[in-house]
């Protein structure tokens, strides 16, 4: 019993996501660090005003890491599609057309 | 990318580069604000007095005080990226005699300094809380304050008694007072008022005293021998 509710803490707190839902993070990250930047420094400059180039950057890494942190759900829109357990291949090997140095081998 | 934990540890990686890339570009827009400072400084009373280094001394020395007017305008130095300015007047006169040995060596002493805090930094100014809420109220909400950098001081009181390691400093000729300044940035590198023109960056205009002599110590006995400068 403790197991799964081990187990339960650890799904959270590892917040797993798919493949394309990690690629979807990694550009999410760092286009909106980028634009983030670019704004701050530039409101900055034509306001005049450093600390309010400083509160834009702290606020919009802030959101950053609410956006990319937390396993979302369109993080996983593509799941992995796992072979089913048991060890029976999905495609037998009679159905295998092998072919090595153009010659094919056929089971 | 995997986890949870391998995502804060990327993120806050690029944002740190971020903000060292932002920080630079900060810096780096300093130099398309151009500076033209210029000051005009005199003398308006000199006195050499004998003193104490500190109370229990039992070495004399001969002390100068300096009175000064000033007339500068510094504005031009506070942009954006301006924390404080620091402004030091000195005293420069030439080691004497003129010779081989002492050829370009100067003598030099701070006799007044200031430090002039942008809005952006009034919470880091050295002032009780009544002068603190004045200061804050004079920037009406502006985030940059450029009119504190025109100072304008009569007859001031040096705030340092120069003397000279000899202890000896009446009768010296040929001394100098100058402006300078020390602009303190949030992000980026510390400068000093130049000796040329940099781009948009002016040498100060005027911010040196005609010379003058310092004089020969007070007589006891009342005699009025402090002479005012030339």
């Amino acid at each position: 019993m403790a197991d799964q509710l081990l187990e339960q803490v650890k799904d959270v707190v590892d917040g797993q996501i798919d493949f394309e839902g990690q690629k979807l993070a990694e550009i999410l990250a760092t286009a909106v660090l980028a634009i983030v930047g670019g704004i701050s420094f530039l409101v900055g400059f034509f306001l005049q005003d450093i600390t309010l180039a400083l509160k834009i950057g702290l606020g919009g890494t802030a959101l950053t890491f609410l956006l990319v942190v937390p396993p979302w759900p369109f993080f996983k829109r593509h799941p992995v599609k796992w072979l089913p357990v048991g060890g029976e291949p999905a495609i037998t090997s009679g159905q295998q057309n092998i072919v090595i140095d153009e010659k094919l081998f056929t089971k | 990318m995997y986890n949870s934990l391998t995502r804060i540890q990327n993120v806050f990686g690029f944002f740190t580069t971020v903000a060292f890339v932002v920080a630079a570009l900060i810096a780096a827009s300093d130099f398309t604000a151009p500076r033209t400072p210029s000051a005009t400084i005199k003398t308006t009373n000199v006195q050499v007095v004998k003193g104490r280094p500190h109370y229990y001394s039992t070495k004399k020395e001969e002390y100068a005080i300096i009175r000064f007017s000033l007339d500068a305008d510094l504005s031009s130095l506070f942009t954006w990226n301006t924390k404080q300015l620091f402004v030091y007047v000195t005293a420069e006169w030439p080691v004497a005699p003129a010779g081989a040995d002492n050829m370009n060596q100067t003598n030099k002493a701070v006799i007044w300094d200031a430090i002039i805090t942008s809005p952006s930094s009034d919470h880091l100014s050295n002032l009780g809380p009544a002068s603190l809420k004045k200061l804050r109220k004079s920037a009406a909400g502006k985030t940059i304050d450029p009119s504190r950098g025109k100072l304008s001081l009569k007859n001031q009181k040096p705030k340092y008694q120069i003397t000279h390691p000899t202890g000896r400093i009446a009768e010296t000729d040929d001394v100098k007072l100058h402006v300078n300044y020390n602009v303190q940035p949030w992000v980026g590198i510390l400068t000093w008022n130049q000796a040329f023109d940099l781009g948009r960056w002016k040498k100060m205009a005027g911010g040196v005293s005609k010379a003058f002599a310092l004089p020969a110590l007070k007589k006891k006995d009342g005699e009025a021998t402090a002479k005012k400068s030339r």
